[in-house]
C-alpha cells in the first residue's frame, strides 16, 4: 500500500497529553479538548515538549473528541478537532500529526446500547473533520471492544485516504475487557487493510511484554506499543506511574530489538520519558520477522486455527429443508435460531455457518438481524453463506469477528462480485470448484477451478491461505461414479496447492436410507484425503464420533485426551424417581420439572388433542402456581420455573397441533 | 470473596419458602458461575471536600453534588473516597445467555451476581477503611447516586473523573444506567469521630416494604 508515511523505519511517537494537562493544572474529570479552545497555547506548548524530545509524531489532543462525549458540553465537534489538528500541525513542522481517536465511552449492542452503525457515524464525524483539517495518519486507540475498532477502521477507511493505526488495551490477563485475547485482535485488524497494529496503555513495559511478543508472533503489519509508565499507584492523594525514563527506554529498546516498528508513551509518560526512547533506539536497525500465514477465523473472543486437528463448521442454521428454522426465520422467532446456534457449540462446533437464504423473507435485514443476536450469544467464529453477494457484505460488515465467506466459485461474474469484499473486510472464503459449466466429473478439472480462483484471488491481494477450498460433494444416488472423485480431488488439491480445504459432508446420502451410515464413512475417507474442515451437523453422533476417532488416529488429539474425555466417563442416565407415564403433568408443572414435561406431553398427546391438554392441565396448573405466588407459598424463580415448563410443554403441543393441520390441508 | 446464599435468596425474594433439591442445587451452580466469569475490578480515589449548603464540592475534579442527604452524610467529613466497581462484561453476557435460554436460571444468576457486587463494593471499602485508619480518619457507609437526592446522573461524571471506562471498563449510557449492569459508584465519607458503618444497609432505608428487605436482625429471613 502507499502511504505518505514510511512505516518501514522506527517512528518514535509522543507521550501522554493527559498527564502533562494535570501538571498543567487541569482538574480530574475535566473535558481536555476543551483546552483546545479555551487554552490552545497550553496544548501546543505540550506538543513541542514531545517535538523537542524527539517525537516523529504528535498526536492530536482529540481522544474524546465524539459526539457522545461533546453532546452535554457545549462544545461544537467541528471546532475541537479541527483546532486540535490546526494547533499540532504548527507544533509539527515537518513531523507527523496524527489524528487521535479513542473510544465513544458507550458500550456496544447488544449488552450497551451502542449499536454498530451508531459508532460508524460517530466515527465517521470525526474523521472527515480531522482528514480535512490536515492530519497525516489516524490513531485509533485505547480500544477494549473489537467490535468498536472494526467501526472505526471502515469508518477510517471508507471517509479517507490516511494510514490507520489501532491500538488496543489489555488487561493483566491477557485479554481486553471485552475479552479479545493477541492473536484474535491481531487476525482481525491486520486484515482490515489498516498500516499498524498494537497495544497501549493500562499495563506498564514489564507487564506488556509477553503480550508485546504474543502479537509479533502473527502480526505481518507493522506493530506499535505505547505502554503506560508502569502501574499506577496511591502515595497519599496522588497517582503516581513507577516505571522512569531510562528504564521506559531500556524495555523500548527490548521491544524494538524483537520487531517492534513503532513506539510511544502512554498515561505517565512525559517528554524525558520519549527523550529517553529516542536515544535507545540510536543506531538500531527495525528487526525483520518472518511471520507464517494461518488460516484462521475470529469470533471477537476466539481464533479458530484451520489445519491439524479437524474443525467442524455447523450446517444447522441453513432452512434447506427444515421446516421449524424456515418458520423461525419467517416470524423472525430468534430463540430457536439461537437455540439452534447454542446446540451446536454444546455438541463441539467450532464455526458456524449461517444461511437464511429464503425468498419469504428480507434476506440483508435478516442476516444482519441473525449474525448480530448469534454473536451476542455464541462466541464461535461465523461462516455467512448467501448466494446474494448484497446479503454476504451486509453479514460480514455487522460481523464482529473474522467471518468466513461461503462461497465463491470459478465464474467471473462471481469471482468479480465476491472478491472485492472479501478483501475489504479481511474474511476467509470458501472457493467452490465450478464455473459457468458446471461441476467437472475429474478431480483434475476441479483442481483447475481451484487454481484459476486462486489466482484470481491473488490479483486482489488475497492470499491463497485465505482460502478454503471445497470439492464439491455429490449425491451418491444421483451421480454413484463421481462420489469418489470428490475424495480424488481433495487429494489433489491438498498436494498441489497446499490450501485448507472444506466439504458439505452430508450431500453424499441425498435419497438413501440409514444415511448417517453413508456420511460418516465419505466423513472418514475425507479426512484422510486431506479435509480440515467439514460442513456437517454436529448433533450427529456418528460424525461427532468419526472426527473424534480420526483426531486421534492421525495424531491430533494428543494422548487421545479429547477421546477420552468423551468416552470413558460416558455418564449413566440419571435415574428419575418419576414414572412418567402414570405422573400428573399438572404436579410436573407446579415443581417445574421442564425436563420431564417433554415425554410426559408426548405420552398424552397420544391420547388427548392438542387443546384439551391445554384447557385441562395447562391452564389450571398455571392457575395453581399463580396462586401459590400470590400466597408467599412460592419464590419467584420457581414461578418462572413453572412457567418455563409449560412452555417447553407447549412446543410440543404446538408442534402436534401444526402436523394435524397439515393432515386436514393434504 | 464470598456470595452468600442467604443474600441470592434476599434477591429473590425469598420469604421462608421451602426449596427442593434442584433448586438449591442451581443456586449453588449459579455461585459457581458467577465466581468463574465475573471479574472484578474496581478503582478509587481520596479527595479533599469541601460543602457549601447542599453542595459538596470534590477538590481538584470538576464534581460538585447537589444533595442535602450526601451532605448530611458528610457531615463530619473533611475528606471523601470515591469509587467505582464493577463485575465486567461476562457477567451481563452470561445472564444474558441464560435469560433467553433458561429463564429461571438467568434469574438465579442475577441475583448471584447482584450479591457479588455488594461483596466486591464491601471489599473495596475494607480497603479504603484500612488505609483512612492508617491516616487517623475512620469511614462513613457507601453512598451511592441514586439514593434519595442524589441523583443518578452524577454516576457520568464519577465514572469521568475515575477514568473508569479505561481503566475497568464501567460506563454509563444516555439515560444514565451503568453498564456493565453490575456495577456501582459510591461515595464514602473519612472523619475524625468514630466509625459510624450501619451494618445492616437496610435499617436506614426509608422504604419500609422493599421486597428486599431484611427483616429483624442480620440473616433473620423470617418475615
Amino acid at each position: 500500500m502507499s502511504w505518505n508515511v514510511d512505516f518501514s523505519k522506527f517512528l518514535v511517537f509522543d507521550g501522554a497529553m493527559g498527564t502533562m494537562l494535570q501538571a498543567y493544572g487541569m482538574k480530574a474529570g475535566e473535558l481536555s479538548e476543551r483546552y483546545n479552545i479555551e487554552k490552545p497555547e497550553v496544548i501546543e506548548k505540550i506538543h513541542k515538549a514531545y517535538i523537542d524530545a524527539g517525537a516523529d509524531v504528535i498526536t492530536t489532543n482529540t481522544f474524546g473528541a465524539n459526539r457522545y462525549k461533546l453532546n452535554d458540553k457545549g462544545l461544537p465537534l467541528e471546532d475541537v478537532i479541527g483546532r486540535a489538528v490546526e494547533i499540532a500541525r504548527k507544533a509539527a513542522k515537518d513531523k507527523l500529526v496524527a489524528l487521535d481517536i479513542g473510544p465513544l465511552g458507550q458500550l456496544m449492542e447488544p449488552y450497551g446500547s451502542l449499536s454498530f452503525e451508531a459508532a460508524y457515524e460517530a466515527f465517521k464525524e470525526q474523521i472527515t473533520v480531522g482528514a480535512s483539517a490536515g492530519a497525516d495518519l489516524i490513531i485509533i486507540e485505547t480500544m477494549s471492544d473489537i467490535y468498536e475498532v472494526r467501526a472505526a477502521i471502515l469508518a477510517a477507511r471508507e471517509n479517507s485516504s490516511l494510514p490507520i493505526i489501532c491500538t488496543m488495551t489489555f488487561q493483566e490477563d491477557g485479554r481486553t475487557l471485552t475479552g479479545t485475547d493477541p492473536l484474535t485482535m491481531v487476525n482481525i485488524l491486520q486484515n482490515l487493510g489498516i498500516a499498524a497494529l498494537g497495544i497501549n496503555c493500562s499495563l506498564g513495559p514489564k507487564e506488556m511484554m509477553p503480550l508485546v511478543y504474543e502479537v509479533l508472533k502473527y502480526s505481518r503489519i507493522p506493530v506499535i506499543v505505547q505502554p503506560n509508565a508502569g502501574l499506577p499507584k496511591m502515595v497519599g492523594n496522588e497517582t503516581v506511574f513507577e516505571i522512569n525514563p531510562e528504564k521506559f527506554a531500556a524495555y523500548g529498546r527490548q521491544m524494538a530489538e524483537s520487531g517492534v516498528r513503532l513506539l510511544g508513551g502512554c498515561c505517565g509518560t512525559t517528554p524525558e520519558h520519549i527523550k529517553a526512547l529516542k536515544s535507545a533506539l540510536a543506531g538500531l536497525k527495525p528487526a525483520k520477522n518472518e511471520i507464517k500465514r494461518i488460516t484462521a477465523a475470529s469470533s471477537s473472543t476466539c481464533t479458530v486455527v484451520l489445519g491439524g486437528e479437524v474443525k467442524i463448521i455447523g450446517e444447522r442454521i441453513n432452512p434447506t429443508g427444515k421446516k421449524r428454522l424456515k418458520q423461525a426465520l419467517i416470524e423472525g422467532d430468534m430463540d430457536y435460531i439461537l437455540r439452534e446456534a447454542v446446540d451446536q457449540k454444546d455438541n463441539g462446533a467450532h464455526m458456524l455457518d449461517v444461511n437464511v437464504g429464503l425468498p419469504e423473507i428480507d434476506e440483508k435485514a435478516v442476516m444482519v438481524k441473525v449474525v448480530k443476536e448469534i454473536q451476542g450469544i455464541v462466541n464461535l467464529p461465523l461462516q455467512i453463506d448467501s448466494v446474494r453477494p448484497e446479503v454476504i457484505e451486509a453479514g460480514v460488515r455487522v460481523c464482529n469477528g473474522r467471518p468466513i465467506i461461503n462461497s465463491v466459485n470459478g465464474e467471473d461474474k462471481a469471482m468479480e462480485s465476491i472478491l472485492p469484499i472479501v478483501k475489504k473486510y479481511g474474511c476467509l472464503m470458501v472457493a467452490l470448484t465450478l464455473d459457468e459449466k458446471g461441476i467437472p466429473e475429474t478431480a483434475e478439472d476441479r483442481l483447475k477451478i481451484a487454481e484459476k480462483i486462486i489466482k484470481k484471488a491473488s490479483e486482489y491481494g488475497i492470499p491463497k491461505e485465505d482460502i478454503i477450498v471445497d470439492c464439491l460433494v455429490l449425491t451418491a444416488s444421483a451421480q454413484q461414479r463421481e462420489v469418489k472423485e470428490t475424495i480424488k480431488a481433495v487429494r489433489l488439491v491438498k498436494e498441489k496447492l497446499g490450501v485448507m480445504t472444506t466439504l458439505g459432508v452430508s450431500n453424499v446420502s441425498f435419497g438413501l436410507p440409514a444415511r448417517g451410515i453413508l456420511n460418516r464413512t465419505f466423513l472418514a475417507a475425507a479426512l484422510s484425503a486431506g479435509l480440515d474442515a467439514p460442513i456437517m451437523n454436529p448433533m450427529e453422533a456418528d460424525m461427532r464420533d468419526t472426527v473424534r476417532a480420526f483426531n486421534v488416529l492421525w495424531n491430533h488429539d494428543r494422548d487421545s485426551k479429547d477421546y477420552i474425555n468423551a468416552y470413558t466417563d460416558i455418564k449413566t442416565k440419571p435415574q428419575s424417581n418419576v414414572n412418567r407415564s402414570s405422573k400428573d403433568l399438572k404436579k410436573i408443572i407446579i415443581d417445574g420439572m421442564k425436563e420431564e414435561v417433554k415425554e410426559v406431553v408426548k405420552e398424552l398427546l397420544k391420547e388427548f388433542r392438542g387443546l384439551e391438554i391445554v384447557d385441562n392441565y395447562l391452564i389450571p396448573a398455571l392457575d395453581t402456581v399463580g396462586e401459590k405466588y400470590e400466597k408467599g407459598e412460592i419464590f419467584l424463580p420457581q414461578l418462572i420455573l413453572s412457567a418455563e415448563t409449560v412452555k417447553n410443554a407447549f412446543e410440543d403441543i404446538k408442534e402436534d397441533m401444526m402436523e394435524t393441520l397439515l393432515k386436514i390441508k393434504l | 470473596m464470598n456470595i452468600d446464599r442467604m443474600e441470592v435468596l434476599r434477591y429473590l425474594g425469598y420469604k421462608n419458602q421451602s426449596i427442593d433439591e434442584a433448586m438449591e442445587n442451581l443456586i449453588y451452580e449459579c455461585i459457581a458461575e458467577i465466581r468463574k466469569v465475573m471479574k472484578k475490578s474496581f478503582v478509587y480515589n481520596i479527595y479533599d471536600i469541601e460543602k457549601q449548603g447542599d453542595k459538596v464540592i470534590l477538590k481538584d475534579t470538576n464534581l460538585i453534588f447537589q444533595s442535602r442527604y450526601l451532605r448530611d452524610h458528610l457531615q463530619n467529613s473533611d475528606r471523601c473516597a470515591l469509587m467505582a466497581a464493577t463485575l465486567g462484561i461476562e457477567v451481563d453476557k452470561r445472564i444474558g445467555y441464560y435469560s433467553r435460554l433458561n429463564l429461571t436460571k438467568g434469574i438465579v444468576m442475577d441475583a448471584c451476581a447482584t450479591a457479588a457486587i455488594e461483596a466486591v463494593c464491601d471489599e473495596v471499602q475494607e480497603e479504603i477503611k484500612e488505609m483512612a485508619q492508617k491516616a487517623g480518619y475512620n469511614i462513613t457507609d457507601r453512598y451511592s447516586p441514586g439514593y434519595r437526592d442524589l441523583s443518578i446522573t452524577h454516576q457520568k461524571a464519577i465514572i469521568e473523573v475515575l477514568k473508569a471506562h479505561i481503566r475497568i471498563g464501567h460506563t454509563v449510557n444516555k439515560n444514565y444506567i451503568m453498564i456493565p449492569r453490575k456495577s456501582v459508584t459510591a461515595l464514602i465519607g473519612l472523619h475524625r469521630g468514630k466509625e459510624n458503618v450501619v451494618e445492616d444497609k437496610c435499617s436506614r432505608c426509608k422504604e419500609k416494604n422493599c421486597m428486599y428487605r431484611k427483616c429483624g436482625d442480620a440473616n433473620e429471613l423470617e418475615c
